[in-house]
């Protein structure tokens, strides 16, 4: 916990946006990303925001109403069960406001609209600092070391740098490409989402790529790291708070992500929703704010703005995951949905992010950040110039898809439409997109030794063999050899992707690295090195990991595995 | 509620719109309306055809080889680039040859083509549906399934009936209404595509089952029980593809195959006749003038059963029975002699 001095630093960051005045902040020059003149825009932004939301929502009496009726009463439960700060300051406006909706004429509950609006708005719009970010850069790569290490920032801030953070993550992919992309049109990255890592580490990648900075949405309980926090505020981030069940909320999520993507702010999401609790690759993509991209496409065309707007799917691919242990124990109580938000989690533990760092960064390349091909917002492929390109590879005018007869439209319907099947395409590109860790692999035939050691054993029977199952080493090293030869004749395929380490390493190292890999960080020994044998020592976390391959499990088999691997991909569904 | 707008009787103010004569209503002139593209010519081609122009639409129809001259509203052409100046194309072709046909027709669309195919088909050993060819082989996005119990003739002559279309996007359903709907046919529609696709391949496999059990002669009560059982198959398939169940009990699933049973002359119930009175699938084929899908998916669909374990008994022996691996009798042995449990 932190204490004193810390707590105090953690109410004075987590304040609403601390920013630095704006009088000072240098001039944005040409040539400059995007992102560097938000903060001239933002009031715009808003101003904007709240127009958009009040005509869409506040036109129809009945429905304005409706709107009102739910926030309050949705914001007076949330706040009164929370019963901190923001109750404080919030509670007593949503009741006064229930109390007298009723006598309200629809002028007075348009203008409630317009304040409530305003205030989601305000919450929820980031900042972005550039002298902020320019320190950022200097610190970078101390920083990912830094932000996750609190106390040591001081220290870190002066050090020119930590080499060995630039080793631990790889990027790969049509890099070239995206910077060239990221000049012509508004790139919207949807990557896979394992860890609340992801957007820091991407963060970081971006920059050292030379590709522009993004915006997100990031979960308002990440925003209680301070250090997090203050960088999440500064560096474009918006807060999106999961606790809000107002209808209202979303809607102005929506537009606020639309109205992002249509001045051409770079952004990410995270199609999944919310980290994969499993560790498997995400099969079934809620798209949710990704889904603005379509509209704010459209609607820039009905303006004569033609700017396109690339889909850029990703993985994110860890070695090892710093909240593994949380994640899969919340998925195998069959709680990833109702436990939304997770807040006792590795994340938020200083110690646990210590101990991943000092792990991590001993390892090479613990994570890959690998880009797909660049599509358009309905799952065309575009050239290098920017064109969406036909299946014959002729060139096509996006614009086509949101227009009828010659005449560009909003349709929230057929935009839905446009984002379901984007919602389909997405998962395919993430499996083949995958990048195999080694960790990952060896997970994968200890887990199927262990299946085949537990045959008819349901999965929560199998998950309490702690300690009970081993594999002689030997054995362990051919079928991981095994293993990986066919995973590299599925990537010759175009289905899959082979790590860095997984494939220049020899198959014995590969298991000494995994077991070293998971050794010091986790709580508890994933597996064991007994005389001869490889003991299973944690089934659940052999599982998160081998996760990752159940849509390859039936591939890597051989005759005798196959049985087992077959269980092993049923997880999937 | 589900989304199939099939028992949403406020949405049918939408098919009735559709109806009326266009120049009593005061509406649009049809005739300026966007001309109506039908690929393929045969009987059930030009039963779209038909079925447009009788609307008012002025209609150009795709065949490689015209079996009809065309008419004052129906223009034929031996050319595809002809068809891009139409808003909504429907693709009238066996599934089979669907992915080629298209692949050269994309060639000539954008993004605001329409495209809706009417093939009682699924391709390859995977099943996939004719919308994931034809959104993989053209720029076109905004795709649907048309299905139901639509025979070409009825079409063509202007009988009372109906169809439902699978799309998720709103201008594909307003197109097919406009173009299709009216008096005489009464268009709904539903978001699960998925579901109207598998429903209208496997409806047209128990149609071929049904033509073969009726040439076996079976009676009234067990043809009951194989299409109920069946339906309940083909749902749980459906399911498993990505469908709801709900669909199959609406017009793409039981509608679809009472009109099989009312005996609404389609060539899948005489094929399966032809098969159980010993002729060979070519021959049956040849004698009933039409490319039979249902035959074509048995084999695909028995593998999916086996590989994924679900319960679909029936639908995994027509396959055997089909090929001619099964005779009849040995089929409805092997089904009687199965436990029976819950409904």
């Amino acid at each position: 916990m932190l204490a004193g001095p810390m707590s105090l630093l953690s109410r004075f960051l987590q304040s609403p946006p601390l920013r630095v005045p704006t009088l000072l902040a240098p001039k944005v020059r040409p040539g400059d990303p995007r992102i560097f003149s938000f903060n001239g825009e933002r009031p715009h932004i808003i101003h904007d925001l709240v127009t958009r939301v009040v005509e869409q929502q506040g036109r129809d009496p009945e429905r304005l109403l409706y709107h009102l009726n739910d926030a309050a009463n949705a914001e007076v439960r949330r706040l009164a069960s929370q019963r901190d700060a923001e109750a404080e300051v919030s509670l007593d406006f949503w009741r006064r406001l229930l109390h007298g909706l009723g006598k309200m004429d629809d002028d007075e509950r348009r203008e409630a609209l317009k304040t409530i609006v305003s205030r989601m708005g305000e919450d929820i719009a980031g900042n972005f600092d550039v002298r902020v970010f320019g320190a950022t850069r200097r610190m970078v790569p101390g920083v990912l070391t830094a932000i996750m290490n609190p106390s040591s920032l001081p220290r870190e801030l002066v050090r020119s740098g930590w080499p060995r953070v630039d080793s631990l993550v790889t990027a790969e992919g049509p890099i070239q490409r995206l910077r060239e992309l990221a000049k012509i049109g508004t790139l919207v990255l949807v990557p896979t989402h394992a860890s609340n890592l992801d957007s820091i580490a991407l963060g970081y990648l971006l920059d050292r790529e030379g590709l522009p900075p993004v915006v997100y949405g990031a979960g308002k309980n990440l925003f209680s790291n301070p250090i997090i926090s203050f960088f999440m505020h500064n560096l474009g981030a918006y807060r999106v708070d999961r606790r809000v069940r107002a209808r209202l909320y979303k809607d102005v999520l929506k537009a606020y992500s639309c109205l992002m993507i249509e001045r051409g702010y770079h952004s990410l999401f995270f199609p999944g929703g919310t980290r994969s609790r499993s560790g498997m690759v995400e099969t079934h993509l809620k798209l949710g704010l990704a889904g603005t991209a379509v509209e704010a496409f459209a609607r820039n065309v009905m303006v004569g703005d033609s700017r396109p707007v690339f889909i850029v799917p990703a993985t994110l691919n860890y070695a090892l995951c710093l909240e593994a242990e949380t994640l899969i124990d919340d998925w195998l109580k069959g709680a990833g949905q109702a436990r939304y938000i997770i807040e006792d989690d590795e994340f938020s533990s200083i110690d646990r992010m210590i101990a991943f760092m000092k792990k991590a960064t001993n390892l090479r390349s613990a994570m890959v950040i690998r880009f797909g091909e660049p599509l358009d917002p309905f799952g065309n492929p575009v050239d290098g110039d920017g064109r969406s390109l036909t299946p014959s590879g002729a060139s096509i005018d996006p614009a086509t898809y949101v227009s009828r007869r010659g005449v560009a439209s909003l349709d929230p319907a057929r935009d839905a439409g446009y984002t379901r099947e984007l919602g389909e395409l997405l998962p395919k590109i993430f499996s083949r997109e995958t990048v195999v860790m080694w960790t990952q692999l060896v997970a994968h035939v200890l887990y199927r030794h262990l299946v085949v050691e537990s045959p008819g054993v349901d999965l929560f029977g199998r998950q309490r063999r702690r300690g009970e199952v081993g594999l002689a080493r030997t054995r362990l090293v051919q079928e991981v050899g095994e293993a990986r030869d066919r995973l590299l004749e599925l990537e010759s395929a175009g289905e899959v992707r082979v790590g860095p380490v997984l494939r220049n390493t020899r198959p014995d190292e590969l298991v000494d690295q995994a077991l070293e890999a998971w050794r010091g960080y986790h709580t508890k020994p994933v597996a064991r090195e007994i005389g001869s044998e490889i003991v299973i020592e944690d089934p659940n976390l052999l599982l998160y990991y081998q996760n990752r391959l159940v849509g390859f499990a039936e591939a890597l088999a051989t005759p005798d595995t196959l049985a087992a691997a077959r269980e092993i991909a049923a997880l999937e569904a | 509620m589900n989304s199939t707008n099939e028992t949403d009787e406020t949405n049918e103010t939408d098919g009735t719109k559709a109806a009326g004569a266009p120049d009593e209503t005061g509406g649009p002139d049809p005739s300026s309306e966007p001309v109506v593209a039908v690929v393929g010519g045969g009987r059930f081609g030009w039963g779209l055809a038909d079925t447009a122009a009788r609307n008012g639409r002025r209609v150009v129809l795709w065949s490689r080889r015209p079996q009809r001259p065309a008419t004052d509203q129906i223009r034929v052409t031996q050319e595809l680039g002809d068809l891009a100046e139409a808003e909504l194309i429907f693709i009238a072709v066996p599934s089979p040859y669907v992915g080629a046909l298209a692949s050269q027709l994309g060639e000539h669309l954008d993004g605001q083509h329409l495209l809706v195919h009417v093939s009682r088909g699924m391709v390859g050993a995977e099943l996939r549906p004719l919308t994931a060819v034809l959104r993989q082989v053209t720029p076109c996005r905004r795709i649907g399934a048309l299905g139901g119990p639509l025979v070409a003739k009825a079409l063509s002559e202007g009988e009372p009936g109906g169809g439902v279309v699978g799309t998720l996007f709103p201008e594909v359903r307003e197109a097919v209404r406009e173009a299709l709907g009216g008096s005489s046919l009464r268009i709904y529609s539903t978001d699960d595509v998925a579901g109207v696709e598998v429903a209208m391949t496997l409806v047209g496999l128990l149609s071929v089952a049904t033509g073969y059990a009726r040439g076996m002669g079976v009676g009234p009560a067990t043809l009951a029980v194989m299409a109920t059982r069946g339906m309940a198959e083909a749902a749980r398939l459906g399911v498993l593809l990505g469908g709801k169940a709900e669909t199959f009990s609406g017009l793409a699933g039981f509608g679809d195959l009472l009109a099989a049973f009312a005996g609404d002359g389609r060539p899948e119930v005489a094929f399966g006749e032809a098969l159980a009175l010993g002729e060979s699938p070519e021959v049956a084929a040849k004698r009933v003038g039409a490319n039979i899908e249902g035959f074509a998916v048995a084999r695909s669909f028995a593998d999916l059963i086996e590989r994924v374990g679900v319960q679909a008994p029936m639908t995994h022996l027509l396959a055997d029975v089909l090929e001619g691996k099964m005779g009849g009798q040995a089929m409805m042995a092997a089904l009687m002699a199965r436990s029976v449990g819950a409904e």
